[in-house]
């Protein structure tokens, strides 16, 4: 390697860093940013809090439901939760924009909430989860999903139990 | 004493920035210019993450082990894994296999790179030292578009590894494969004939062959000093055993030998991803239950950049492990440094420190 080739090289191409904020920044498609949480594919089955080695997720009782809390700033975008995530309903997306202010820190936290619902079979009160339908064959219609979701735990067992035992 | 001025003087070297911006003190005595005993203090950086592993479950400690340190971050939870996977008697598929040797061959690459390019800065050629960092990047974009993080790569679970190569990935990796080896060969020949480089790395922080063997050193210092232990070699993991590995050797023993040594296994790590790459077979690349591991005890080891890495792991009933204690690579390498520093210049420490790619943080987790 000759330093004058490099050094014309060098003036050839220009800066190799990138011009962000003045310019765009390539990000990687698989690039492991902000994690989004979508209550309604989520089955309540709370592996992404029992996963995440930050304790960044947290899921608590309220009056209204089961409540998704993920902070930024605890977490370290490892991308556990996704990778165990059974429904995919945790997911990282490729957005790296989380500087902020000092007063914003509170407001970093990726919030969900899954829903209490009546029962719509037994009238109890229950959690709106989406149901889960692996090892389920033959494999549920979307009407039958729509009804088992409607449906609190005894009464979803119930259902499939129904299913099962039909010919 | 108004006579005699005593000749030693004794000098503080770090806690900070000796090579790395990693805290390591060492205590010189000097006479005039040449060092003549050196006392290494360690431990200002202990975060205490071998008992934080007792409190954190399997899956959370597959995460936490790979933030033990950045530069080696592959290598601890493969090898964690690995350990998990003996006491569960798991035999991960073929295609994970094979992917892990991909993950830590391409860390290899970007982690020996980054200690030749430091070399660089220290014998103050700071042209060729923004130059190695640059060919480096594509290393690092390897990294991010492949595994999605320039650092951790997050490529290994228990039981297989957690990514997978499509063809845009592939074409990517191969694409940036075929540009690194013309710029590291590039590197090699400025390192084999630069005046600069030689003049300050030839003959300087030497280890003979049997102080190598008297330290117990593992890695490229070991290699490099005429000790041809390499784990890949001698206990072949992942897919090592059906890989053309070429171990290579040096007698010399000195900070460019160790160098040397760096740049060709970086060579021969691309040589690795490409066999891997055409050898990959279709099929999963984990089991398709995440595992139980059951009580136990097993010790795991692998070839990290820096050397061998051992793992001891203890599990009870509980999904916490009972024991985690690793050996690292560093441990073995810096104890040797007494000799290498022993009647070296005072300038030349910084750079004999370096050679032996000081990875504080793994030391002292």
């Amino acid at each position: 390697m000759n330093v004058l080739s490099l050094l014309g090289r060098n003036l050839r191409h220009g800066p190799y860093t990138e011009p962000f904020p003045f310019g765009p920044a390539p990000t990687a498609e698989r690039f492991r940013g902000r994690v989004v949480f979508d209550a309604t594919t989520c089955e309540g089955c709370k592996i992404c809090e029992r996963v995440c080695p930050a304790g960044a997720i947290k899921f608590s009782k309220t009056k209204d439901g089961l409540a998704f809390a993920l902070w930024h700033n605890s977490c370290v975008f490892c991308g556990n939760c996704e990778f165990h995530c059974p429904t995919g309903s945790v997911h990282q997306t490729t957005d790296w924009h989380l500087a902020h202010a000092q007063a914003r820190k509170y407001a970093l936290v990726e919030l969900g909430l899954l829903p209490n619902q009546i029962c719509s079979a037994c009238g109890a009160t229950a959690l709106a989860t989406a149901p889960s339908l692996r090892g389920v064959t033959p494999p549920l219609s979307p009407e039958e999903t729509v009804t088992l979701k409607s449906m609190c735990p005894k009464c979803r067992a119930k259902f499939l139990k129904a299913r099962r035992a039909k010919p | 004493m108004t006579t005699a001025v005593t000749e030693t003087y004794t000098i503080p070297v770090g806690p900070l920035h000796v090579a790395l911006e990693e805290p390591m003190y060492f205590r010189i005595d000097v006479h005039g210019e040449t060092v003549a005993r050196v006392d290494i203090n360690a431990g200002h950086v202990h975060r205490g993450i071998e008992y934080l592993t007792t409190k954190r479950t399997m899956l959370q400690n597959v995460v936490l082990t790979e933030r033990i340190c950045s530069l080696c971050s592959n290598s601890h939870p493969e090898t964690f894994a690995m350990a998990a996977e003996r006491i569960a008697g798991i035999e991960i598929p073929e295609r994970a296999a094979l992917l892990r040797v991909v993950a830590a061959e391409v860390k290899r690459i970007a982690s020996n790179l980054f200690n030749v390019a430091l070399l660089a800065h220290l014998v103050g050629y700071e042209t060729l030292f923004m130059h190695v960092m640059q060919v480096r990047e594509i290393a690092q974009d390897i990294k991010e578009t492949v595994f999605g993080n320039r650092m951790d790569l997050g490529a290994i679970c228990i039981g297989g590894v957690r990514y997978d190569l499509d063809e845009k990935t592939t074409g990517f990796l191969v694409g940036s494969l075929d540009r690194l080896v013309p710029e590291i060969e590039a590197i090699v020949q400025t390192y084999r004939t630069n005046g600069s480089i030689l003049g300050r790395t030839r003959d300087v922080g030497v280890l003979t062959r049997e102080q190598a063997i008297a330290c117990g050193v593992v890695g490229p210092v070991a290699r490099a000093s005429g000790v041809a232990y390499d784990v890949r070699a001698v206990a072949p993991y992942a897919a090592y055993d059906r890989l053309p590995l070429e171990v290579h050797v040096l007698t010399d023993g000195d900070v460019w030998s160790r160098a040397m040594i760096r740049l060709a296994e970086a060579l021969t790590a691309i040589d690795l991803v490409r066999a891997c790459l055409r050898d990959l077979p279709d099929g999963p690349t984990r089991l398709a239950e995440t595992p139980d591991i059951p009580p136990g005890q097993a010790i795991a080891k692998s070839e990290a950049p820096r050397g061998e890495l051992i793992y001891y792991l203890k599990t009870n009933d509980e999904p916490r492990p009972e024991r985690v204690k690793w050996r690292v690579p560093t441990f073995m390498n810096w104890d040797a440094l007494r000799f290498m520093l022993a009647g070296a210049k005072l300038a030349d420490i910084a750079i004999i420190v370096n050679s032996i790619d000081p990875c504080v943080s793994c030391t002292e987790r």
